[in-house]
């Protein structure tokens, strides 16, 4: 009985770790770079990072030779690993390695091609040309894909250059994501595809053609849009199916979203930053928090600690006006009787007065 | 209250056989009712406007061009500009200088002796100034969607039953002709019964994030357009852009449900009934002060056991408007003159003499006009707006709360959610309360 008790105290303490500490990473990726018109520098690292934040991959960079140096002893094992992400664009390989690479694939491997303007599968690079970099909605066209499902359908894509002209071969080629270039930024005035999709022997191949940093602010390898698509797209590459939820901040078509550290906010700190909640400044707090109440529908547990977490706030002398403003009209339909007696508490005020009306009218 | 489909339908195919009598007004010769001839000015309708922005003034102009038809002689806004300017348009309609203008709707309520008003304002205005003008027994040409909540609606439906007046819902569409032929060729069975209806809406557009507070323009009397909707500052949103805050507005949805959701109905004979179970999901901005979704998709199943689904267009295989899916084929329908089938024949198919003949109109405003002269009903009468608007409210609700949600279309109530029915209101801010019908 005492062993059995002591068990479950473990179980709690284990189940409550679980969320704040990573998963130990299971699956090996492998970015081979070292040349590209791109800085490769920048991008391999930022995809290393990518990778490495969703706790599922451990993530290793190589360097081929540089432009013009031999190549001939470039070779590396890839069947050590789950994933190889080609973050490369120049010098022909050895026959040697390419052929490595495509038993690689047949035998089951995944591969991410980021930003790739040539495809190790057959396609030409002499038709492609990049469109000028500006502001551009990305469409997901297949949402039934196990990278797509879940996204919406339009989402707004910061400040990139979109691809155009690339015609990946194989009848099994999937695109899950295009975009609209047009002729204002040199564009071709056609759809091009954006994410990419092959099933390819026993392997899997995924291409992103998105996220070129720009040698500044880098807004497009920011992109939560950009993240988010290759940590799924990699996922999915490395083992076939997804496991990721789609975050509740993934951009839609009224807006793009920007990740500045290429994570994005955890429920926690949602509720620690809400309490500063400034309609003028951003209102990104409040949409997570009602999309956490929406995830939670139909669950009175999390339900109720979504309430607390937002009653709070309305208690705390620090949290703003307008917090409190937004708060008191979520819980006017979501709220239970746990949420009345502080609404009461704000009755006196005069700037939340109108609004604790709303409030306790509904709720009574 | 209301009746159920089934029985609302037979009355339908047994009124049919007279129908070139009592219910289709014009199909009798105007002149037998005494509109063949030129009017005098004594004996047009008297109407006024409430509301005179884009829409408003949209609608002032049909009616203006309407042959004697017509007699404006007072508009009410809450922006001066807007006021002088629908004045301006009246003045020079009359020929004369006696327009009377007001920026308070109780007011011009009060002193105005009309026939009619032609009402065009933010939606959340709709069920306070809806419910006052028919309670003074006008008639209404009233825009869509005829509500911002299910209660508000509700209160406007008794009200106009109560007060026996004429109503037209902004629901233009009905008079266009490939609408009308599209829904009679679906309520007659020509694709078979119907299993599957899809609703194409506009999708919704970007952000403009958060406008600083401005000074209000001089023009504008801000605290009365917010009137019952929660008092905010002034970010430089009121005329068009409402639409994108749900304050006052669900979006694209919820604008255009009173034209596509509206022809599914009338097509499949829902326009007195409504969905028993909906659910779905919709895609919303992260950043600014427009919160409608951008992007939404929800399943609504009736009792009948019919499926509508209603998207953005973007999602839908036909995009936007109406496709009725039946056992033998499908039926779309689109503005620009599109209607398109399964197989083309189906489009060329005669409805018999004994077939169930849809109301016809070829010209809305005109419509209401005769309507109101003949004492007949219009061709999109109050209860169908109330009920196309309504598959859209609750669309929202399943939306906003991530649940499925249970309708009950003959008590109108939602069953087993306390959640949900909070949702079926919004509380009006102080001093505005919805009228007693």
């Amino acid at each position: 009985m005492r062993k059995q008790y002591l068990l479950y105290l473990l179980a709690a303490a284990l189940i409550t770790l679980l969320p704040s500490c990573k998963q130990t990473p299971v699956y090996k990726a492998l970015i081979i770079t070292g040349q590209s018109d791109h800085d490769w520098k920048v991008s391999s690292e930022a995809v290393k990072q990518i990778l490495d934040e969703t706790g599922m991959f451990s993530t290793v960079i190589a360097t081929s030779p540089g432009k013009g140096e031999d190549m001939s002893g470039f070779n590396p094992d890839f069947s050590g690993y789950d994933l190889v992400v080609l973050d490369y664009e120049g010098d022909t390989w050895p026959e040697k390695t390419t052929g490595s690479l495509a038993e690689y694939v047949e035998n089951g491997g995944g591969i991410v091609l980021y930003n790739a303007k040539s495809d190790p599968g057959g396609a030409s690079a002499d038709s492609i040309t990049v469109s000028e970099r500006h502001d551009f909605e990305i469409r997901t066209t297949v949402s039934d894909h196990p990278v797509t499902k879940g996204l919406p359908v339009r989402w707004l894509h910061p400040y990139d250059e979109i691809i155009q002209g690339i015609k990946f071969a194989g009848e099994d080629v999937q695109v899950l994501a295009a975009a609209f270039s047009g002729n204002p930024f040199s564009g071709t005035g056609r759809r091009e595809p954006v994410l990419v999709a092959r099933n390819r022997g026993q392997g899997r191949i995924f291409a992103t053609l998105i996220g070129t940093p720009d040698g500044k602010e880098n807004q497009a390898l920011h992109c939560a849009g950009f993240i988010v698509t290759l940590q799924r797209g990699a996922e999915w590459a490395a083992t076939g199916s997804v496991t990721q939820e789609v975050p509740f901040d993934f951009p839609t078509a009224a807006g793009a979203v920007l990740w500045t550290d290429f994570k994005g906010m955890t429920p926690e700190e949602i509720f620690e930053n809400i309490g500063n909640y400034d309609i003028g400044k951003s209102t990104k707090y409040f949409t997570l928090l009602q999309s956490q109440i929406r995830k939670a529908a139909g669950d009175e547990k999390k339900l109720l600690k979504l309430e607390k977490n937002m009653v709070d706030v309305l208690g705390n002398d620090e949290a703003s006006d307008d917090a409190k403003k937004l708060i008191l009209r979520e819980l006017s339909w979501m709220g239970t009787d746990y949420c009345i007696p502080a609404i009461k508490a704000l009755a006196s005020d005069p700037e939340l007065s109108d609004d604790v009306e709303f409030a306790l009218t509904r709720l009574q | 209250m209301l009746q159920k489909t089934s029985r609302r339908i037979f009355v339908r195919r047994s009124a049919a056989a007279a129908a070139g009598v009592f219910i289709l007004p014009n199909i009798v010769p105007a002149s037998a009712l005494g509109l063949g001839s030129r009017r005098p000015p004594s004996d047009r309708i008297v109407i006024g406007a409430i509301g005179t922005g884009s829409q408003g003034m949209s609608n002032m102009r049909d009616f203006l061009d309407l042959k004697d038809a017509v007699q404006f002689v007072a508009v009410c806004d809450v922006d001066s500009r807007h006021l002088a300017e629908a004045k301006q348009t009246v003045d020079s309609a009359n020929r004369n200088n006696d327009c009377r203008t007001y920026g308070d709707f109780r007011e011009f309520l009060e002193k105005e002796t009309l026939d009619a008003v032609s009402i065009a304002l933010p939606d959340h205005w709709h069920g306070i100034i809806y419910t006052e003008a028919v309670n003074k027994k006008l008639h209404v040409y009233g825009e869509k969607p005829i509500c911002r909540t299910i209660k508000d609606g509700q209160t406007i439906v008794a009200a106009v039953k109560k007060n026996n007046i004429i109503w037209q819902t902004g629901s233009w569409q009905r008079s266009q002709a490939h609408f009308h032929r599209g829904a009679e060729l679906v309520i007659n069975g020509r694709i078979g019964k119907i299993t599957y209806i899809e609703a194409g809406l506009p999708d919704g557009g970007g952000g403009i994030g958060t406008p600083p507070v401005q000074e209000i323009p001089p023009e504008m009397n801000w605290e009365m357009w917010l009137g019952p909707a929660p008092k905010v500052p002034y970010r430089g949103v009121s005329h068009w852009n409402w639409r994108w805050i749900l304050d006052y507005s669900g979006g694209q949805l919820t604008d255009w449900a009173g034209h596509h959701i509206d022809i599914a109905n009338w097509g499949a004979g829902l326009e007195y009934t409504g969905p028993v179970e909906i659910s779905g999901t919709g895609v919303y901005p992260m950043e600014g002060i427009y919160n409608v979704p951008v992007e939404y998709d929800f399943l609504c199943r009736y009792v009948n056991g019919i499926e509508m689904r209603v998207a953005n267009a973007s999602i839908l295989e036909h995009g936007m408007g109406t496709t009725w899916y039946g056992e033998k084929g499908w039926i779309h329908t689109d503005r620009g003159n599109v209607l398109t089938a399964s197989d083309p024949k189906i489009l060329e198919e005669v409805i018999g003499e004994n077939e169930i003949h849809l109301y016809k109109s070829d010209n809305h405003w005109q419509n209401f006009v005769d309507s109101v002269r003949t004492g007949t009903q219009a061709i999109a009468p109050i209860e169908p707006a109330y009920r196309a608007i309504s598959v859209a409210l609750l669309g929202e609700m399943a939306m906003t709360t991530g649940q499925t949600i249970y309708w009950d279309p003959v008590n109108e109530t939602i069953t087993g959610n306390e959640r949900a029915s909070r949702l079926l209101s919004r509380p009006y801010r102080n001093p505005w309360s919805l009228p007693t019908v």
